[in-house]
């Protein structure tokens, strides 16, 4: 056929070769019962009418196209954050490929996980034969410091108890009675991923602080002066982490990361595999325990976590994923006030320059609408950035989004002027997102790769900011945490308007009196 | 054809400018802007001036003969539009080198010009020259004349290398360009009695085609646009106008003077910026048509369009009036603009209290008076610390002015909108007009001013850069205030002349010692305005209170 050894071509190209597209159109004819064109255009066209969104805000069952993830997926990201830790899934292992697979097309990176491939076997007589082996096999194979356990949907539904599992499996000798098994019971249908990265989090502390499920005494907190960050589930946990550590090193804080899987996520290609890298080390987590006080930097992912340090004793502060000078400066405030640090002059040109970089920019963004979508924190994080620079979230959705949520992002809309015609809605998808798009068009779009079949179907421009990130490389590598931070969602998103005028614009003789060199 | 100092003396000796009229022989000699300051941050050149004046001739290729710094710094930087030709922004330059400097550029510039019209075949080709080329003798002059000769196309050489002056210079050397070798060098198809000539206007964003629907509902035809979205043959044939506006008052007033002696096209300067200013234009050009023959039911038609115009554009700008109550305006901005615009700010609603006439004549100053009060803060120079001030004393909410002076607004922590060319709106018209206070309003409201002017959350009161200069300021004042001598002594210290470096004291006690009257007495006394002149309407002034003692002397901030 047409792949010559010479010049061999990608699907791109090859498909659309004179007899693959005639095959393709016979396939269509003879098999595929094919609609008039006609008909196909005209409900096209009506599932952009205001007609068609209310039926589809009155779904009841069906969810399309939802924009959050589950639990487990949640629990393997706090996990790898823990030095030589290895997350151990315990329930089906199709669940523990779908996890990998999700953060390498997110990092470019491996990501390490195990499952005890729970089989129907187990299903039926519980799977406590294949933590006893799962756990076994794990500690012989890939030496880790600590594993954690959590579970898929499989394990939850039978009621397995992982408490009493891992005690057995340590008692059949599977690992060294003194070795760290941390676990958390995160069924999918419950929450999402944020939920699971909580729990996770929450069962790790409790795991080094409250005597290791019985055997080990209590710690007792003997408070010092330093504070614990946690980090939530994040997209831009590589560039954010070390940002954060960069902020706090300029402050001169001491400081514990809970949960700092900035490296295990960016590894260098050096020759040597890295099956663990970085994270907060065993010590420094049960440590973390006599910290003064905790910052999350997403509240939502930390619903558990946080009232179970407070009940230990610690002030903690949450945070919604904060962008932006206001934000950032909130968060500064805050760990200024708990460490009696003062803030730096580096850091104050740095706020000084992100504002500079707001003003020079500002008529650009000013009065422009936006519609986002993605994790509870991250929402209210940009919905207060876009406000600052008086840009119009029109439309702020999450799939994971509580009552709770919608009220705080009303709450936020409220504080200004630019909020007065923007809409929150907790619990939707994106097929109500596209209804939205069609009935109350917005300038651009904010979401992760998913939103690029939004943009396609209603032509608004989507701006990639969220988790995950398949279809673009390296954004998880820039903070958008810290003045830095905010800079960098500032030009991401200036990138897209200065894009959409050089596109509106280039139409040689036609449109391109106004395609500029200068913008 | 005659030399670039003959032609930049016959420039300088330039009539139809107010400010040059006034000047003794000596002074006009020395050139009609402020002398550049070694050392100091200084404006466009010479060469820049004329290229811009020139580049929106959109059918036209512009040539730079020079090194890659003056094309290649200066390509495509101007917000000009054309509704056709895009072979005006197609950066053509000889790009020289080494070699060229040692052996003369000569050849290179006349292959350069073959090169174009062979690829090209524009109407026209105009070829720039630039501080090295001039330096080492490259006669583009000659070069021109041999390429029109050779290849039959009008080649014209625009002889103004920047080192020869200030970039207003620039423009008028364009401007003699075209009067030498382009004006009156072709004739129209046809001639009607409305056309007219539009000068000094370079259809920035495409402003020019917010007024031209008018004028063709009106039937009035734009017969030659020099230069905003020009064409060749139109500047060739432009001398058989019936009259022309003027826009840009100081950019190409030898132009229109010239074509006025020398074809009897009477010309006005009007503006467009702002409703009435855009009214009292359309009006004048009515007035001056009907006055060379067109029939006199324009007039009427004019009225009808005026009428109809102006209620739209005040229906539209009266939903920002609310929004604008009580906010102040500063305007940092260069001549003409700062008269039209402060016109235009009023009928939106906002308050004036300032601006700056750095570049404006005595008539642009007389018309400020005349539309702000004579009260009216005219700003000659003002520091960042002034600015700050002006806006801490909530004086101003919004500075509107050139693109130099945003970063310093953005420093002194106040709102700021571009009104000058690098921008992206069009402000013209009346339309123009709707849109400069729709971004106004923008400017006004975005949320980051107010993060701008706030310190960060960790800054204790009063130790902000602002903070303590206010404190500065105010310790300074109120040592002032407790002593009448240091006070007077301040005062008089203040610096008039700058070139010859006389301040204020001097030149009054002269003044009351010799009993002087005039600028001439005063400088041959002290030496004041013997440099660059420019300070000469500061002396008027002085002179003006030495007679009316109670008259205190306008300062940037008081």
């Amino acid at each position: 056929m047409t792949q010559n050894a010479d010049h061999v071509l990608d699907h791109f190209e090859l498909f659309r070769g004179p007899e693959y597209q005639q095959m393709l159109a016979n396939k269509k004819k003879m098999f595929e019962n094919p609609r008039d064109p006609a008909e196909v255009e005209r409900v096209r066209e009506w599932a952009k009418t205001p007609e068609y969104r209310e039926k589809n805000f009155a779904r009841e069952a069906l969810t399309v196209n939802p924009a959050k993830a589950c639990q487990p997926l949640g629990a393997v990201f706090a996990a790898v954050g823990f030095e030589s830790t290895i997350p151990f899934v315990h329930g089906s292992q199709g669940c523990v490929a779908y996890y990998r697979s999700h953060f390498s097309r997110h990092f470019k990176e491996p990501s390490s996980c195990v499952s005890s491939s729970m089989t129907e076997d187990a299903a039926v007589f519980g799977g406590l034969n294949n933590m006893i082996d799962g756990l076994a096999n794990t500690y012989a194979m890939y030496k880790p410091k600590m594993i954690a356990v959590s579970t898929t949907c499989m394990a939850e539904v039978i009621g397995d108890d992982l408490n009493a599992f891992i005690k057995t499996a340590k008692e059949k000798g599977s690992v060294p009675a003194e070795f760290d098994v941390p676990f958390a019971h995160t069924p999918a249908f419950v929450g999402s991923h944020v939920t699971g990265y909580d729990n996770v989090m929450k069962g790790i502390l409790e795991h080094f602080w409250d005597g290791k499920a019985r055997t080990a005494p209590v710690l007792e907190r003997v408070p010092n002066e330093s504070i614990n960050f946690i980090g939530g589930f994040d997209g831009y946990t590589v560039g954010n982490l070390r940002e954060i550590k960069r902020l706090f090193e300029t402050m001169g804080v001491d400081y514990t990361i809970l949960g700092d899987n900035s490296d295990v996520f960016d590894t260098p290609t050096d020759g040597e595999f890295r099956m663990y890298d970085g994270g907060t080390t065993l010590v420094e987590a049960a440590e973390a325990l006599h910290a003064k006080a905790t910052i999350s930097m997403q509240e939502f992912s930390t619903e558990k976590t946080l009232p179970f340090i407070a009940a230990h004793g610690q002030q903690v502060v949450a945070f919604n994923h904060p962008i932006g000078v206001a934000g950032t400066d909130a968060f500064l405030m805050a760990v200024s006030r708990l460490t009696g640090k003062e803030i730096p002059e580096e850091l104050a040109r740095e706020r000084g320059r992100l504002v500079d970089a707001i003003a020079d920019s500002s008529a650009h963004i000013h009065g422009k609408k936006f519609a986002l979508y993605g994790d509870p924190d991250l929402c209210l994080g940009l919905a207060a950035f876009l406000l600052e620079l008086g840009a119009e979230p029109t439309h702020v959705l999450a799939t994971n989004g509580t009552k709770g949520w919608a009220e705080k992002v009303q709450a936020l809309f409220d504080s200004s002027p630019f909020g007065q015609n923007c809409h929150v809605y907790p619990g939707k998808d994106l097929w109500h997102m596209r209804s939205l798009l069609f009935t109350d068009p917005v300038d651009f779009l904010i979401g992760n790769t998913y939103g690029k079949y939004l943009e396609r179907d209603t032509g608004t421009p989507l701006i990639r900011i969220g988790f995950p990130v398949f279809d673009r490389h390296h954004h998880h590598r820039r903070p958008v945490w810290g003045y830095q931070g905010g800079m960098n969602v500032l030009i991401t998103i200036l990138d897209k308007i200065f894009d959409e005028i050089d596109r509106n614009t280039n139409v040689p003789a036609k449109t391109d009196y106004s395609f500029d060199i200068i913008r | 054809m005659a030399s670039v100092s003959a032609t930049i003396q016959d420039v300088f000796n330039e009539p139809g400018c107010g400010k040059n009229a006034n000047k003794s022989e000596a002074e006009r000699k020395k050139g009609c802007t402020k002398q550049l300051q070694p050392g100091g941050a200084a404006g466009g050149c010479a060469f820049d001036g004329a290229k811009i004046a020139l580049q929106p001739l959109t059918d036209v290729a512009h040539l730079i003969h020079g090194p890659i710094a003056c094309e290649g710094n200066s390509w495509d930087n101007r917000g000009a539009k054309s509704s056709g030709s895009t072979i005006w922004r197609t950066g053509f330059t000889t790009d020289i080198n080494e070699t060229d400097v040692v052996f003369g550029g000569e050849k290179r510039l006349y292959k350069a010009i073959r090169e174009i019209i062979e690829k090209y075949d524009p109407p026209a080709v105009f070829v720039y020259q630039t501080c090295v080329p001039a330096m080492i003798g490259d006669d583009i002059n000659a070069v021109c004349k041999a390429a029109k000769e050779k290849f039959g196309k009008p080649v014209i050489p625009v002889n103004s290398p920047g080192f020869v002056g200030p970039k207003n210079l620039g423009n008028k050397l364009a401007g003699e360009a075209l009067l030498e070798h382009v004006i009156g060098t072709e004739e129209p198809e046809y001639t009607t009695p409305y056309d007219l000539n539009i000068i000094g206007e370079y259809n920035l964003a495409g402003e020019l085609w917010q007024i031209k629907p008018l004028f063709d509902e009106l039937g009035i035809r734009i017969f030659a646009s020099i230069s905003g979205d020009g064409r060749y043959k139109e500047v060739a044939y432009s001398h058989r106008a019936k009259a022309a506006m003027m826009v840009c008052s100081k950019a190409m007033i030898n132009v229109a003077r010239k074509m006025e002696e020398r074809y009897g096209i009477p010309f006005f300067e009007g503006s467009f910026y702002g409703i009435e200013d855009s009214s009292e234009s359309l009006r004048e050009i009515a007035r001056l048509l009907i006055a060379r023959g067109a029939p006199a039911d324009l007039m009427a038609r004019t009225e009808a369009v005026i009428a109809r115009e102006e209620a739209k554009a005040y229906a539209a700008i009266e939903t920002y009036k609310p929004r604008f109550k009580g906010k102040k305006v500063l305007l940092i901005t260069g001549g003409v603009k700062s008269w039209s615009v402060v016109a235009a700010l009023q009928e939106a609603g906002l308050e004036l209290v300032g601006t700056s006439v750095k570049k404006s004549t005595k008539e642009d100053k007389e018309r400020i008076k005349e539309l702000m009060g004579q009260d009216a803060h005219m700003i000659e120079d003002m520091t960042p610390r002034e600015m700050y001030k002006m806006l801490k004393d909530a004086k101003a909410d919004i500075m509107l002015s050139g693109g130099r002076s945003q970063f310093i607004a953005l420093k002194a922590a106040m709102p700021w909108l571009d009104i000058n060319q690098e921008r992206h709106h069009a402000y013209m018209g009346y339309v123009g007009m709707v849109k400069l206070v729709a971004e106004i309003d923008k400017a006004l409201y975005n949320p980051v001013w107010a993060q701008v002017r706030k310190a960060a959350p960790w800054d204790l009161p009063g130790e902000t850069w602002q903070a303590k200069a206010m404190a500065q300021m105010d310790a300074e004042a109120a040592a002032l205030a407790a002593d009448p001598a240091a006070a007077e002594a301040a005062r008089r210290a203040k610096k008039i002349c700058h070139c010859k470096s006389v301040d204020l004291g001097t030149i009054e006690d002269a003044v009351r010692a010799q009993t002087l009257t005039d600028v001439a007495g005063v400088r041959s006394q002290t030496g004041a305005s013997g440099g660059c002149g420019a300070c000469s309407e500061r002396i008027a002034d002085v002179l003006a209170a030495a007679h009316v003692p109670a008259a205190p002397i306008l300062q940037a901030a008081e």
